[in-house]
């Protein structure tokens, strides 16, 4: 917090903000009774959901509990890899007031090179 | 006037709670209330040292409660107030000593008596603390602006919650208002957000307190004390006046910053402590 972070617009958080922050953490944790282990099984649950959509990055996933505006939550980043997605879209019954996106849907997006054996 | 017995606690030890009870039991005192003070750390007794009674208990908490004497016997009055009483801990025994049904109906009887009842309870979360909040119709909880203090400050909340009493209030103790300003430590509002309970006082870091521990004298006697100002105001809310939040932007009275300036006191400290 002094006149070279303001240079750099790097912004480090006061060590008053750091334990604000791990406190919110560990009480969420001791609250839920979550633990780390909880959290990578459920981690693995939604990237077993999401690969069935789309191709995400597995290596830089993370997902991690916090406490914001009086709630409790699961926050979850999931890279996407930047290759081909695609993915079927058969929408349930109840959607069908939406017209005009129905049956397979296909999105080219830009290759990765490395990513072709 | 309906009897209050009020339980502070605080999960953590070495945060505070005997130097609470002893001061907002005189405080409440010295507005003409008749008070008693329990000391439940049984096998641990303090609150006895801080209010200068330690030599003069005869009976205890575990005497009253096995009916060894009368509570009037067991009961120390305080040599500077007419209406404060202390019932001591015992010290050569253990926690399980007493059950919480005996502390229940200790309580009972207290309130017979007294306006306010205020039990210093042991830290920890065991059959202790359960014992210490049993009769109580409050809840004070005692923290620091810090991780291990507000972590398990919150851990009792949900136990007091869960033993059906209401929503405690919190004390935080020994802020560092210069401190949190430049962002070293937890502020009152970062602590209060992750707690989410209301606050019935803020009490400065004072070095007062250690002399007025030595002493064995609360500091609430001590007029220029910020602390002792801080636990009257604190004690003045609990009997339903109206106080101001201002312990913390209270401004150093000139000697105060005189003092500062020349480099006793206080500002010293907290120098020497930083480097």
């Amino acid at each position: 917090m002094g006149i070279f972070d303001f240079i750099t617009g790097r912004k480090k958080p006061t060590p008053g903000e750091l334990a604000k922050e791990r406190l919110k953490v560990a009480l969420v944790q001791d609250r839920m009774k979550v633990n780390p282990e909880l959290l990578e099984l459920i981690k693995s649950d939604l990237l077993t959901a999401i690969s069935r959509r789309l191709d995400v990055d597995e290596q830089h996933v993370e997902i991690r509990l916090a406490r914001e505006d009086h709630w409790d939550k699961l926050k979850a980043e999931v890279p996407i890899k930047r290759q081909k997605i695609s993915f079927e879209w058969d929408p349930p019954a109840h959607t069908t007031a939406v017209t005009g996106l129905r049956g397979k849907v296909t999105v080219e997006v830009e290759k990765d090179d490395e990513s072709e054996p | 006037m309906e009897s209050r017995v009020i339980t502070i606690t605080s999960g953590k030890g070495g945060v505070g709670k005997t130097t609470t009870t002893a001061n907002i039991g005189t405080a409440l005192a010295l507005q003409g209330k008749r008070v008693a003070v329990v000391d439940s750390d049984i096998g641990l007794r303090n609150l006895d040292a801080i209010l200068g009674l330690e030599n003069r208990i005869v009976y205890d908490l575990v005497d009253v409660v096995e009916g060894q004497c009368r509570l009037r016997q067991a009961l120390i009055k305080d040599k500077r107030l007419p209406d404060l009483y202390l019932l001591p801990a015992a010290q050569t025994r253990d926690k399980n000593a007493v059950n919480s049904v005996q502390m229940e109906q200790l309580c009972q009887q207290l309130r017979a008596e007294f306006d306010f009842v205020l039990i210093d309870s042991p830290a920890g979360i065991e059959q202790g603390f359960r014992n210490a909040i049993v009769g109580a119709d409050e809840i004070i909880i005692v923290a620091n602006p810090e991780m291990a203090s507000v972590r398990d400050a919150d851990r009792i909340i949900g136990l007091v919650e869960a033993a059906g009493k209401p929503e405690p209030r919190l004390i935080l103790n020994r802020l560092r208002a210069e401190m949190a300003r430049r962002g070293d430590m937890m502020d009152v509002a970062d602590v209060l957000e992750v707690l989410g309970v209301d606050l019935l006082g803020i009490v400065p870091e004072d070095e007062m307190i250690i002399v007025a521990t030595n002493k064995g004298e609360p500091i609430v006697f001590e007029k220029r004390s910020r602390a002792g100002r801080a636990f009257l105001h604190a004690a003045q809310r609990i009997m339903g006046e109206e106080v101001p939040l201002d312990e913390v932007t209270e401004v150093p009275s000139l000697l105060e910053r005189l003092r500062r300036l020349v480099g006793f006191g206080p500002a010293l400290a907290e120098k020497r402590v930083r480097s």
